[in-house]
């Protein structure tokens, strides 16, 4: 298996407090890796590094052989990284079909979109996307009237439009209801193995549905890293989490 | 019938309207009509910017203004008052009335600035560096807010600052521009030997035709891909950036276009009023034009257009009308209050509104074409 994600000792030093401390870790293609962690254990802040919206001061990261460290948000995602955020971010004021659309413009320039309508096969994903998602009946609906929830998916419809080798996905399933929280982890199945992902989660349920392998960050240090059984027993991780408690 | 047939045919109407004024309206209304068509003009800029790209430019009347000055420039040395100066080349009156005793009539040498005007002999080269200069300035600006990410408030607070400082500098500059007073007394455009006269109907189709054509073209701008990755930018830059789009690139593009658009309006205007001035800068004006895009519909081009054409012809009714002569200001303040309270997308929002409930009722169906219709892009709030 080629690797997807190289982090090698990457820190971001904020005045002096380490967000994130010589982290490294090795993603494979297609696997999904789930970043668990307490709060201000700087998995967020990982994500930021990855994608480039927080500036490295040391380490390096790779995506497969493509050197990505610190460079532009939008260079990051052409060299095909994507990202969830934590707070869905669509285009609200567009309809759920445009929201897609704008991503199926292979060409990121200006002067090479001063064209009119989208190509044939922008319009099938689109259709496929939308299917897969769900969305289908919301297509004509303006974004900022879905439920949060739909939003969510959307957000993700939008990562499978721009089929990037690399998703970052941060909580996606914040405030979401248990139901909802069920299709997002048959969503996120579904991208598994066509995609390398790398999941923020806390809702340990949620986890043990989607997970293979976890890295536990602590003080934004990598703590440990295994299967969930592994993870499970593991007493580092239980001191550092809970106290003595095992994780539930 | 979609939706879309409604606003083809909308269009169509607006522009044959523009083009069948001269029918009914004798030269002093139309020369009139000719300069709210101008201001129609920047309302289509106003829309671009602040509708779609969601950059509100409280300075558009910079690039208006240097549009303006740099054909006017041109029609002054054209005017046969600066034939009459005593030199064999044209030289502008004005600069002759401050000139220190004994220096040489001619643009070389009348004083340290004066050999500015000397390309602009050529109606041609002002003309030209009409869009270029306002088109440079605008790319420039837009790089470096938009590389900065300033954005919002303080994109309308750097463009308002700028607008004052250059309006400042031309008035400070009186010995080449003529400060306060502007340029006045100016010759008339020439295309190929004919001249356009103000009060000509030639003038008025000038004006119509153009406008005609940049709201068509600016219409189909958005209607590309680009633009609507400009809308998306608008409602989300940083969703934008993560999928790749390089955001400033964008706002940048549009700010400039935008720009162009200000700037060909106020060359337009330039041939229609005859002259130019500082006026053209000042923060009222600017804020005026704000306020015709938003009265219109900021989300819609022609809405904005028709905005500032509509603004300007009440004012110009009530404020001659006896009896309304003081209160006028009044009264387009009410309008303005009105609108923005009651329809916040312009009166564009509710002729979309219209259409709706129009499309609905000629197709039978009003389920199936409300769906049809959100196909289309929605405008922001």
């Amino acid at each position: 298996m080629p690797v997807a994600l190289t982090v090698d000792g990457l820190s971001v030093d904020f005045d002096g407090f380490k967000a994130v401390n010589t982290v490294s870790m090795i993603v494979d293609q297609g696997e999904l890796r789930v970043l668990l962690g307490a709060n201000g254990a700087g998995k967020t802040t990982l994500m930021d590094l990855i994608s480039g919206k927080t500036k490295s001061t040391a380490g390096r990261v790779f995506l497969y052989d493509t050197d990505i460290t610190n460079k532009e948000e939008h260079e990051i995602a052409r060299s095909g990284i994507g990202r969830k955020f934590q707070i869905p971010s669509v285009f609200k004021d567009l309809t759920v079909r445009r929201n897609l659309e704008v991503v199926s413009c292979r060409n990121t320039g200006v002067l090479s979109n001063l064209g009119f309508g989208f190509s044939h096969e922008g319009e099938e994903r689109v259709d496929e996307v939308l299917e897969l998602i769900g969305l289908t009946g919301q297509a004509a609906m303006v974004a900022a009237n879905l439920s949060h929830g739909q939003t969510q998916w959307l957000e993700l419809g939008m990562l499978m439009m721009q089929n990037a080798k690399l998703l970052l996905l941060d909580e996606p399933t914040a405030g979401m209801t248990q139901a909802e929280t069920l299709k997002t982890s048959k969503i996120i199945n579904a991208l598994k193995g066509k995609h390398t992902l790398l999941v923020v989660e806390h809702d340990m349920a949620f986890v043990r549905e989607i997970a293979e392998r976890i890295t536990v960050m602590h003080l934004g240090q990598v703590l440990a890293e295994g299967n969930v059984a592994q993870i499970e027993q593991n007493p580092k991780v239980r001191e550092a989490y809970l106290g003595s408690r095992a994780i539930s | 019938m979609t939706k879309r047939h409604v606003e083809i045919a909308v269009y169509a109407i607006f522009i044959a309207a523009i083009m069948l004024a001269p029918l009914v309206l004798e030269p002093f209304w139309l020369n009139r009509i000719a300069k709210y068509l101008v201001y129609g003009m920047l309302g289509i800029a106003v829309a671009l910017s602040w509708g779609y790209a969601g950059v509100l430019n409280l300075g558009q009347g910079l690039f208006f203004g240097a549009g303006a000055y740099m054909l006017a420039m041109s029609l002054k040395l054209a005017s046969p008052t600066s034939l009459q100066q005593g030199s064999d080349t044209p030289v502008p009156d004005f600069m002759l009335w401050n000139a220190e005793p004994g220096s040489k009539t001619d643009l070389c040498c009348i004083n340290k600035a004066s050999f500015l005007w000397i390309p602009f002999q050529n109606q041609w080269f002002g003309v030209a560096m009409g869009i270029l200069l306002p088109v440079c300035i605008a790319a420039v600006i837009g790089i470096i807010l938009f590389r900065k990410r300033i954005a919002g408030v303080f994109i309308s607070i750097i463009t308002l600052a700028l607008v004052l400082l250059v309006r400042l500098l031309i008035i400070d500059a009186q010995p080449v521009t003529n400060g306060f007073n502007g340029l006045t007394d100016l010759g008339w455009f020439k295309l190929f030997d004919f001249e356009f006269d103000p009060y000509l109907v030639q003038t008025y189709y000038l004006v119509a035709g153009s406008l005609a054509v940049v709201l068509v073209a600016a219409r189909l701008l958005i209607e590309t891909r680009a633009g609507l990755i400009l809308q998306a930018i608008r409602d989300d830059p940083n969703r934008a950036r993560y999928l790749g789009f390089d955001v400033p690139r964008f706002q940048t593009f549009f700010f400039t276009v935008s720009a162009g658009i200000a700037s060909f309006a106020g060359m337009l205007y330039v041939i229609a009023a005859e002259f130019a001035s500082p006026t053209f800068m000042d923060l009222s004006f600017s804020i005026s034009m704000v306020v015709w895009a938003a009265v219109g519909g900021r989300a819609s081009i022609l809405g904005a257009c028709i905005g500032a054409i509509l603004i300007n012809t009440i004012t110009a009714s009530v404020s001659e009308t006896k009896g309304f002569a003081e209160t006028w200001k009044a009264i387009i303040g009410l309008i303005f209050v009105l609108v923005v309270l009651y329809l916040p997308r312009g009166l564009a929002g509710f002729a979309h509104d219209i259409a709706d409930w129009f499309v609905a009722r000629v197709n039978g169906s009003p389920h199936r074409a409300a769906a049809r219709e959100a196909d289309g892009v929605q405008p922001a709030e």
